[in-house]
This record gives C-alpha cells, sequence and structure tokens, in this order.
C-alpha cells in the first residue's frame, strides 16, 4: 500500500494569512477573534466572532469584495465566487507553492481534489430574495455555482484544472476530514498519486448566526475569552471562516520531486453515534470508536501518541463528550499525551475546522511544538484526567491525531507521524 | 402571423412607466458603466428614443469586456462576434443579455439569443423589438457537410470549411491544411496561400450568401449555375498565411439585385488583419424555384 505524506500548506484564516503567521499565532497563543460588526444589532445576542483578515467579502457584488496582495482574480472567475471559494482558491495557491508543484503537477490525471465547505448561505439568500423579487431570470447565471454546498469543488477543479477525482464532503464540522480521509484512501489504494484536501466556510453573518437558534454560540461578549474548550465558564462556539488547503502525496512522487514533507499520514477511522441529529453522544462512543478504528488502521497504539488536537469547540456538551472519550480510548495514557483545542484561538471553522486543524498538526510535527489549549482560567472537572497544556510547548512530536465531529453525530480521526 | 398584432405594440412605453425608484435601480444596474451610458439609457427609458440603443448596448459591452478589447468597440464593430472575436463566454454573454434586457425593457428568449452571434444581430435584434418589428431570421450555421451540398465549387478547390449567414452578413472558417495541390509550388520550399487564392475564397462565401441566405421573389431562386466572379477594388493584403492558419472570412453585402451581386469583405488569422476587398462583385441570376409535389389533401 503506498505511503502517504503532507508536503504542502496553505491557509486563509482568523489567526493568519500565510503559514508563516499561522504557527507565530500557535506559538504565542494569539487568538482571532474580534467584536463582530455584522453582530452589532441590538437584537443579535451573539457579538463575537472570528472573521477572516485582509479580505472584505461583505458586498453583495463580488466586483466589490477587497483581496489582498498577492492575490488578484479575474472577473470572469469572481463572478462564480463565494467567499469560501475565494479563500480557499487563496490557500490553494500558497500550498501549491509550499509543496514546489508545477503547473504539470497539479493538472494531471492522477491527481485530484476533496473539499468541504457548507456552501454560501449568504449568496443562496440573496439569490432566492431576488427571484423572489425581481424574478427568475434576474438571478445571476452563476448564483448557483457561487451558493450550494459544492462552490468550492467547482470553482477550484476549474480554476487549478483537476483532472483526478473530486467531490465534496457534507459532514458539516468533520467534513474536511472527511475529505482528508477519503483522499489519504485514493492514494493509498493507488487511484491517485496526489490530493488536494480543501476546508472552506464563509464565516459571515449568513453561515455563523443560524447556530444561535440551537443555542450553540457563545454569548460571553468578550474576545479574549468567548471560545474556551475545556474552561468550566465555556459557553459555546465562536463562528470563523475561511480557507486551508493540504497537498498529500504518494511516497514515490514526494521522493520523484525530492521534496521533504511535513508529515506522514498513517490512515485514519470514522464511526457514527446513531444518537441524535446535533447532539454528540453523551460518552463520546461515535468518537471513541472513531479514534479505536483509526488505531486499528494504523497499528499505533495510544502508547505512540504525543498529541491529540482535539474537535473540542467550547461547547458544554460537546467538550465533555470529547474528553469522556479520550479516557475511555487513551487509559493509562491518558495522563501523558497532550490534549488541546486551537479552537481557542481560530473559534470553530465548521466545514474548514478538519482540514485546517490537519493542518495546524503538520506544522506542529514539522516545526517541533505542541499548541496550547488558551483561555482556560478554570479546567471543567469533567476534563480531569486528561493533559491540557495552556500554552504552546517546545517539543519534538512523533504521533499525532486530530480529531473532527459532525452533525448526525459523525466522527472522524486523522493519524499523522513525523518522518524525521 | 397571428403575432403580428402583438409585435407592432412597442415592447414598452417607456415614457410613461419610468418612475424615480426604477431610475435608481436602473443606475444601480448600471453602475459599472460609462456616465454616457447611463445617461443613454435613463433618456431612453424616459423617451423612448430607440437611436440610443446602439450607444447603450456598446456601453454594456465596455463594462464586460477585458480592456485590452475595450477599443475594439469603439469603431464600427457590428460584425465583432460576441465569443469568438471580443473572447467572451457564453455565461458573460448570459450576463449582458440580461442587462440588456432590464435596461431596454426587452426579452430575449433563449432561442433567439442562439441566433445572435455579432454585436451587430444583438443591436439589431433589440432594435427591432423596442420598434416593434419582426427581428430578421436569425443567421444559421452551414457545416462543412452542407457547404459541399451547397456550393458548385468543389474539393480541391473549395476554401470554406464552415459557414454562418444571414441577409446581412456572412462569416466563414477555412483552415489551410498544407495539402492544397498549388502550395507544392507557390512557393518552392515556402508554402503560402497565394493572395490570390484567399480572393477567390471571400468569393466562395459569396456564393454561398446569395444560394442560401438571399430572399428573393417568390417561386424563384440563384441559379448555382449563374454565378461568376466580376470585379474586385481595393484589395490589400497586410499578412503571409501559411498552413496550419485558420482564417475567418467576413463578407457583408452592400448591394444586391440581378444581375449583380457588390460586397466587402475582409480575411483575419486571429485578430491580426491578412486581406481587406472593399469591393467584390459576383454576377448571378435567378431561374424557377423546382417544383415541390404537395399532397392534394382538402
Amino acid at each position: 500500500m503506498p505511503r502517504v505524506f503532507i508536503t504542502g500548506l496553505g491557509f486563509i484564516t482568523s489567526i493568519g494569512n500565510t503559514s508563516v503567521i499561522v504557527e507565530e499565532s500557535l506559538r504565542t497563543l494569539r487568538h482571532g477573534m474580534v467584536t463582530y460588526p455584522g453582530f452589532a444589532a441590538d437584537n443579535i445576542p451573539i457579538k463575537v466572532a472570528a472573521p477572516v483578515r485582509e479580505f472584505d467579502t461583505s458586498s453583495e457584488d463580488p466586483e466589490d469584495w477587497v483581496i489582498p496582495a498577492p492575490y488578484s482574480v479575474k472577473r470572469e472567475q469572481l463572478r462564480s465566487l463565494s467567499p469560501n471559494a475565494l479563500y480557499a482558491m487563496c490557500a490553494m495557491q500558497q500550498a501549491i507553492a509550499d509543496a514546489k508543484l508545477a503547473p504539470e503537477d497539479v493538472s494531471n490525471d492522477d491527481t485530484g481534489l476533496y473539499a468541504a465547505s457548507a456552501g454560501s448561505p449568504g449568496i443562496l439568500g440573496r439569490t432566492l430574495n431576488k427571484m423572489n423579487q425581481q424574478g427568475i431570470m434576474r438571478c445571476h447565471p452563476l448564483s448557483v455555482v457561487a451558493s450550494i454546498a459544492g462552490t468550492v469543488q467547482f470553482n477550484l477543479v476549474a480554476h487549478f484544472k483537476i483532472k483526478g477525482a473530486s467531490t465534496g464532503f457534507t459532514s458539516a464540522c468533520a467534513a474536511s476530514a472527511h475529505a482528508m480521509g477519503f483522499a489519504f484512501d485514493e492514494i493509498a489504494l493507488g487511484r491517485q498519486k496526489r490530493m488536494f484536501v480543501v476546508g472552506a466556510e464563509d464565516g459571515n453573518v449568513e453561515t455563523i448566526l443560524p447556530f444561535a437558534g440551537m443555542r450553540a454560540l457563545s454569548l460571553n461578549t468578550d474576545p479574549e475569552t468567548a471560545s474556551r474548550p475545556f474552561d468550566k465558564r465555556r459557553d459555546g462556539f465562536v463562528g470563523t471562516g475561511g480557507g486551508a488547503v493540504l497537498v498529500i502525496e504518494s511516497e514515490d512522487e514526494v521522493r520523484r520531486r525530492g521534496v521533504t514533507p511535513y508529515a506522514e499520514v498513517l490512515g485514519w477511522g470514522q464511526a457514527s453515534d446513531g444518537h441524535n441529529v446535533a447532539i454528540s453522544h453523551p460518552e463520546g462512543a461515535g468518537l471513541a470508536a472513531a479514534m479505536r478504528n483509526a488505531f486499528k488502521a494504523t497499528g499505533i497504539t495510544p502508547a505512540d501518541v504525543d498529541y491529540i488536537n482535539a474537535h473540542a469547540t467550547s461547547t458544554p456538551i460537546g467538550d465533555v463528550s470529547e474528553c469522556k472519550a479520550l479516557r475511555a480510548v487513551l487509559g493509562e495514557h491518558a495522563a501523558r499525551i497532550a490534549v488541546s483545542s486551537t479552537k481557542a484561538l481560530t473559534g470553530h471553522g465548521l466545514s474548514l475546522a478538519g482540514a485546517m486543524e490537519a493542518g495546524f498538526c503538520a506544522l506542529a510535527i514539522k516545526r517541533g511544538f505542541i499548541p496550547g489549549s488558551a483561555h482556560i482560567s478554570e479546567l471543567d472537572s469533567a476534563c480531569e484526567g486528561l493533559h491540557i497544556p495552556r500554552t504552546t510547548e517546545a517539543a519534538q512530536v512523533r504521533v499525532v491525531l486530530n480529531n473532527s465531529s459532525g452533525f448526525g453525530g459523525a466522527n472522524v480521526c486523522v493519524v499523522m507521524k513525523s518522518v524525521a | 402571423m397571428a403575432d403580428t398584432a402583438s409585435l407592432a405594440q412597442p415592447a414598452s412605453n417607456p415614457s410613461r412607466s419610468f418612475t424615480p425608484a426604477e431610475e435608481d435601480s436602473l443606475r444601480e444596474s448600471l453602475r459599472r458603466c460609462s456616465p454616457a451610458t447611463i445617461e443613454a439609457a435613463i433618456s431612453y427609458r424616459r423617451e423612448g428614443d430607440t437611436k440610443l440603443l446602439s450607444p447603450i448596448i456598446i456601453g454594456i459591452f465596455e463594462r464586460f469586456v477585458e480592456s485590452d478589447q475595450r477599443p475594439r468597440l469603439a469603431g464600427d464593430c457590428d460584425d465583432l462576434r460576441v465569443i469568438e472575436d471580443l473572447g467572451l463566454d457564453s455565461l458573460t454573454m448570459m450576463e449582458i443579455v440580461m442587462l440588456v434586457e432590464e435596461v431596454t425593457q426587452t426579452k430575449i428568449e433563449n432561442d433567439e439569443l442562439r441566433g445572435l452571434v455579432t454585436i451587430g444581430d444583438i443591436k439589431t435584434f433589440v432594435d427591432c423589438r423596442a420598434r416593434g418589428v419582426q427581428p430578421p431570421a436569425p443567421a444559421k450555421t452551414i457545416l462543412a457537410e452542407e457547404v459541399r451540398a451547397i456550393m458548385p465549387i468543389q474539393a480541391p478547390f473549395l476554401f470554406i470549411d464552415e459557414a454562418r449567414v444571414s441577409a446581412s452578413l456572412a462569416t466563414a472558417s477555412y483552415r489551410i491544411t498544407g495539402q492544397e495541390f498549388f502550395l507544392a509550388g507557390h512557393f518552392k520550399d515556402n508554402p503560402v496561400m497565394p493572395a490570390s487564392i484567399m480572393l477567390e475564397a471571400l468569393g466562395q462565401l459569396g456564393v454561398l450568401h446569395l444560394l442560401s441566405a438571399l430572399p428573393v421573389e417568390a417561386g424563384k431562386v440563384v441559379g448555382q449555375s449563374t454565378i461568376f466572379f466580376a470585379s474586385t477594388d481595393g484589395v490589400r493584403c497586410s499578412r503571409v498565411c501559411k498552413p496550419g492558419d485558420v482564417l475567418t472570412l467576413t463578407l457583408k453585402p452592400k448591394r444586391v439585385k440581378v444581375p449583380l451581386a457588390v460586397y466587402s469583405g475582409n480575411i483575419r488569422v486571429g485578430q491580426e488583419k491578412a486581406v481587406v476587398a472593399e469591393e467584390i462583385t459576383l454576377t448571378f441570376g435567378l431561374v424557377d424555384a423546382p417544383v415541390v409535389v404537395v399532397p392534394a389533401t382538402a
């Protein structure tokens, strides 16, 4: 079975728009939360979000969007983009440069792209309003591809002339972790030599605020503490958006191109709660099963693991479920293995989360650090028995797990390993 | 003909129905167009002067084409094909049509849209709609096989691969294959398409136009064996054309009346001008249309 390596990363996130700035943010625990202008209205009880910086995609007209250098997008490409597809396109450019891929490495029969985003509810809403108010024939001809789930891969596959496998995943907050897992399979099964894994979200009023109705968002108005996974006083997640791209390649391609990978992807596991449409299993049963499946698939045991990037979004119920799952699976190693949630810094990126955090894990492995779990002033007693570092530590990490859980009780665990 | 009555009504009554709210909405829709275009559109919607339609349509095109193509819209651009010449894709064409529809209060149906290829086609169509007259029959595409079926001229002396003809315009393409028999000697070890053959190709497009797109009196057709080259004037050649080049031929009828058809024409390779002929004249005659046997009913 071909081995699979991560060779390139790209980030457009609330904590940085390059790998260098993202690493700096992870090391210094610099968060991306702000008092979000889009939530200013008095009747919106949510005040904090973690928007992407430097870009401004708030206008209805993409030709008015602010796109920072070095990126520039032609009108004919812009008109089919959602904000999240734009972020993904920019992150993809970084990842291609980072992996030192030539145009022919990107566009060939053996290179594919798996993506995840929830589409663009903002564009969809405006299109439907226009349809109702001005008539069907006044809707922009590309409003469908700009708005429906799939907008990321539609745009990126066309723009980067991807010729291999391509599709999208819609398991919400586990979606880009699923994309990562199935992209790994494409290479491990010998079907593709290289895959781009993409996660992206608009991270604006329309993608974040609907979660207020299910009481999933933090009502904390202080950007410094609103996102605090594992803290006793956490009260919900803080929404974010952006784009993250990983390049993963077969061992043969890594050798042929003579590049040094960030890390090896050993494999992955998934399992479902079979419990509730939106609430995680109280004992974290599905997530525990996903981790066990990941161990089984990779031959790794808890004794090998150095760090786990938790899904923990800062919701009261979800974080506890994950802690229970971690204790159940890690057993005697639970007190040693470092566990942190980088969502304390980034906010929760929904379909973006899995790819973004797998990217963080790859950085941690290559650059030798364990990201701290920020903003914990008093650890929730439900998290006892786990080693949750509150500051980032320099450390040689060998084996890392990245957990993700989504609506419908979908759970994914991806296993990565140092190549040093 | 049942449609004539409704077509005789103007598509809208601009002066009466243009409210300040509609003006705001029109300005918003056109905000990336030049101020002159916006003012022309507002004036058109107030007063309904159809002379304004042409600058409005050109103004809308200017907003959508890449900036390096914009100068081409400044002069006579009626012959420019939206997709092939201006480099716009069919989705941009849709955007343009939607804006033209909104600004001029006309409606272009999907099947009508397929017949609109050049800027001139669109101008004529919108103008006819605004004045409440029937737009001309759309240009039709004639593929290679049909070209061979229509033409009295055949290989190895046929220099049209594919054509598009309407009463007012004929365009065609011809790819120089390198297998043309005369290239063996023109020139020695240096195959160049002879200028005389390029003029011949334009003349052949005139033949195709006469045989396939000319409206003539009932019961008559242009006789296939009546067409001959008569004269040409104002010919300038400015580019050497070689095997692999795709010639784009354009022919516009200036005067067509038995026994003479006078055209102006040009040949381009991509955006480069290769040949201009200010005048190409063919002679032709009419013959009785073949009798169509109609089954005797009622």
